[in-house]
């Protein structure tokens, strides 16, 4: 322990709040769209050179809807089935600003 | 035939083994290092598999590790004239 603060303690005292601010949903979604801008440069350039294509691309759009077509719900929380209402904040997913998690599991 | 131009911008720290491996096989070794291939399907399979860790961009050639340094250095503010040298050797005989 380097220094006794109340979360290193003991205890049950995480100070992770329940949703995200304005501003990490802000960042969300610039990352959502650098994503979608990386795709589309690499769909494009293979349709340029050839009319070529990749599976991953072809099978990102088909399955991932793109950041203006998500519903907020999406974009913030992430399913849970152990959460009441199934929902939870998706800063709780561990390295959660390096993964696409986009898509719920069928029926929710 | 035009090229990738990669660039890792967030490192594949914490991340599982297989994204930091796809990284290394780019030829990706530390952030903000920028590399160049050929677009290819595997190539664009490579870099799907660490979209949210890289940008990317199409450039019609590859330009060499020098060429892309010298985008990132700023103007001296001076230039040498080309006939200082000159002038100098006269001033010394």
């Amino acid at each position: 322990m380097f220094r006794p603060t109340a979360p290193l303690s003991g205890g049950l005292l995480w100070k992770i709040p329940w949703r995200l601010s304005p501003m990490q949903k802000a960042r969300q979604r610039k990352r959502l769209r650098l994503v979608d801008k990386v795709v589309d440069t690499v769909s494009t350039a293979l349709q340029n050179n050839g009319g070529m294509t990749a599976k991953a691309v072809e099978r990102w759009y088909q399955e991932m809807p793109r950041e203006e077509e998500m519903l907020p719900k999406d974009k913030y929380t992430i399913f849970d089935r152990k959460e009441k209402k199934y929902r939870k904040g998706i800063h709780k997913l561990p390295k959660w600003t390096r993964l696409s998690q986009r898509v719920n599991p069928p029926g929710f | 035939m035009s090229y990738f131009r990669i660039t890792l911008i967030r490192s594949a720290i914490g991340l599982p083994a297989k994204s930091g491996n796809v990284l290394k096989a780019l030829g990706l070794r530390k952030r903000m290092a920028t590399v160049f291939h050929p677009v290819t399907p595997s190539v664009a399979g490579q870099i799907m598999k660490v979209k949210e860790l890289v940008a990317v961009s199409e450039v019609d050639k590859p330009l060499t590790k020098e060429e892309v340094h010298q985008e990132r250095v700023p103007d001296a503010g001076f230039y040498v004239e080309s006939r200082a040298e000159d002038m100098r050797k006269k001033q010394d005989f």
